[in-house]
């Protein structure tokens, strides 16, 4: 798989400096990442480039974007996504968003109904019911928040991740790269934190029924992070939803099932 | 050399299984088991405790705030305070302190703090912690990415309506008040001195420096792993061209003292593993919510290396290993006033808080060792740094301005239950 092009763009004093990936050709989709940030350049989207032309900024706090300290509420954060789409330009795009980017998709979408053409909402937070709480990635250690994200622990996403949660240990023999690296870690989660701390829930539920875009909700059968249940009230609220569950797949379902995953969102794309 | 005199309160009746059976001891302790009725009793009991310090002659009592804590059973440390104002006449009371960020608006704790000091006579010593992580983001819920904006907006707001004499507007970020106009007013000018107990953060260090602070080194891992610390701390006033006046340094040791070494060992050890093995028996996942720390400060890693997952406080460690490594100091009054000494020149405090109740230990035994401190150590160690200044100690009305406790109670009674007039 080819590696992306990445740029940075200043978006003017008082806002952040975006890192933008992206990659392929064709119709834009503007894809908006999760709280893992886009580490690297695989699973579903090299296969969603194959068909689109996917940009994938970077919030503050992950890659080489700064500036989280001007975005003080979900307000700005939201503003700030539509800064980004007008700087690349991109008019009524498609919206592909994860997990919290899933959720920032949704907000967009509600906030300015007729700016955005298409949205696909993976495995998105930002609703919650006291039966279902959606689990504390906050409140417990890596090794721990592994097995919430994956259904097959074997896979090899899910193999990848636990190992970088090794360097979680009770010894002081970290090398300074790896020190900074687990400094990078901490900095893109505390930007998760500034709007999703303590709970993932801010009113989103009773803006839903704002969106116009055509929607596509796609989830994990087996998501133990954003239980499936989760799927359902997105597919009644947003007008028009379509919900699409993917067989024996958890939370980063575009990590673990990546083919089905991004079949189904190029499909919704196409209008099928 | 000054002595503050401070209470955790831990809960004494964790099951024997506690450390197999319980996730934590903080944040998510279930509550069921904790039995009011013995709550009550240990309350009580941790105030004579206290009450007995001040009449030995300490120069402050201390309290602290934790929530969802086992082993500190504080969530309003100024409860604590009031209830000691009346009762010791004579230390000042270390409120270390409220988690200024926490409370809203703020100035609800420099309203509670200026009836502390209005109560006490200017016995206040006003402690502004940040506040762990367990406490202010996990119990608490304040976003870790902004709670430290938001304590120095809070610290503000304090010290400036204890300053002004006219009502103000207040347009925070955090807070806004159209009106601030406190009542009642500290009696110590400016306002009660400020301690700022720190944990590991290269920031707090600036922040005692730049308001002329005390830094208040509270940890339970003893004052040889707190070199760096509070090296750190010195250093950084000396940077500034700023005195470095030992007062202006506080240190959290726990002590135990006995007749003998060895009767030490014997009549404290179960205590003092109860509060290593059970009290301290902490979940890491809880420790540190994303951007609690600063980025400068897990670069640093003074406490431990950022990842570091063992909380470093001296879990499953023997007697022997906790005294030679000094997470505690224990032993006969001569063990104790030697290694006391060392620590106060090693780390350059003139204050000393002493953590002379333990774990499980009961009243008999903690006053013993407050005996023992009072009469056998303390005097010793009394003229370390007298050749400088305390301008962190409060300065309390004089005696003949202050009210005492009870003094009219029986002339009062006397004329309330006279005969009715004909």
């Amino acid at each position: 798989m080819s590696a992306p092009r990445s740029r940075v763009i200043p978006l003017g004093a008082g806002r952040p400096t975006v890192e933008v990936l992206d990659a392929g050709e064709g119709a834009p989709l503007f894809f908006l990442h999760g709280a893992g940030g886009v580490p690297a350049w695989d699973g579903a989207l090299p296969l969603l480039a194959r068909e689109y032309h996917v940009y994938a900024p970077l919030l503050p706090g992950f890659g080489r974007s700064t500036g989280l300290e001007h975005l003080e509420d979900q307000l700005d954060l939201v503003l700030h996504c539509f800064d980004v789409m007008e700087a690349l330009d991109l008019q009524r795009p498609y919206v592909l968003g994860e997990s919290m980017g899933g959720w920032m998709a949704a907000e967009m979408a509600a906030l300015r109904p007729r700016d955005i053409g298409r949205l696909a909402l993976a495995a998105p937070v930002g609703l919650w019911r006291d039966e279902a709480p959606v689990a504390d990635m906050f409140g417990m250690m890596p090794h721990e928040l592994v097995p919430y994200l994956f259904h097959d622990q074997s896979c090899l996403a899910a193999q990848g991740l636990q190992a970088v949660t090794t360097l979680f240990s009770e010894k002081d023999d970290r090398t300074q790269e790896q020190v900074e690296f687990l400094i990078s870690l901490v900095r893109g989660f505390r930007t998760a934190a500034k709007f999703l701390f303590p709970i993932p829930e801010n009113g989103l539920e009773k803006r839903l029924p704002r969106i116009k875009a055509p929607t596509l909700v796609v989830w994990g059968t087996e998501d133990r992070f954003v239980q499936p249940l989760y799927a359902r009230i997105f597919g009644e609220k947003i007008p028009g939803a379509r919900v699409h569950m993917i067989e024996n797949a958890g939370h980063l379902v575009g990590l673990e099932r990546p083919a089905p995953y991004a079949e189904a969102v190029a499909r919704f794309g196409r209008g099928g | 050399m000054k002595f503050s005199w401070f209470h955790l309160m831990p809960y004494r009746w964790l099951p024997p299984d506690f450390r197999e059976r319980y996730h934590s001891v903080w944040v998510d302790i279930p509550n069921r088991l904790y039995d009011p009725v013995k709550g009550h009793q240990l309350y009580n009991e941790y105030l004579d405790m206290l009450e007995y310090a001040d009449q030995m002659g300490f120069d402050a009592v201390g309290v602290n705030e934790h929530h969802q804590n086992g082993y500190g059973m504080m969530p309003s440390p100024n409860l604590m305070a009031a209830a000691l104002a009346r009762r010791c006449p004579n230390a000042s009371l270390l409120v270390l302190g409220n988690s200024i960020a926490l409370y809203n608006p703020p100035v609800r704790v420099a309203e509670e703090f200026a009836m502390l000091d209005v109560i006490s006579g200017g016995r206040l010593i006003a402690g502004f912690p940040v506040g762990t992580s367990m406490d202010i983001n996990y119990c608490y819920g304040q976003n870790p990415a902004t709670v430290r904006d938001k304590y120095r907006e809070a610290h503000d707001l304090i010290i400036k309506a204890w300053a002004e004499r006219e009502p103000f507007a207040w347009n925070g970020k955090y807070t806004k008040l159209r009106y601030v106009n406190l009542w009642p007013q500290p009696i110590q000018k400016p306002h009660p001195p400020i301690w700022i107990p720190g944990l590991g953060s290269l920031e707090t260090w600036d922040f005692c420096a730049e308001h002329g602070y005390n830094y208040s080194y509270l940890s339970f891992s003893g004052y040889k792993r707190a070199q760096k610390m509070m090296d750190g701390y010195w250093e950084r006033l000396a940077a500034r061209g700023l005195e470095q006046n030992p007062y202006a340094g506080a240190f959290f040791q726990q002590v135990c003292i006995s007749d003998t070494d060895a009767s030490c060992e014997r009549e404290w050890w179960p205590h003092v593993d109860y509060f290593f093995n059970k009290c301290l028996h902490l979940y890491p996942g809880t420790s540190s919510a994303p951007g609690y720390v600063s980025e400068a400060s897990m670069r640093a890693g003074i406490v431990a290396q950022v990842g570091n997952t063992s909380l470093n406080m001296g879990q499953n460690k023997s007697w022997k290993e906790l005294i030679e490594q000094r997470y505690i100091v224990a032993g006969s009054p001569a063990t104790v006033r030697q290694q006391l000494e060392e620590l106060a020149r090693s780390l350059r405090v003139g204050h000393l808080a002493l953590g002379c109740h333990i774990g499980s230990s009961p009243i008999e035994l903690t006053n013993r060792s407050t005996y023992l401190f009072a009469t056998q150590v303390m005097p010793h160690l009394r003229p370390i740094w007298s050749e400088y200044e305390d301008h962190w100690s409060p300065k309390p009305l004089p005696a003949e301005q202050r009210a005492v406790p009870g003094a009219q109670a029986e002339a009062a009674r006397r004329a309330a239950e006279r005969p009715a007039a004909a």
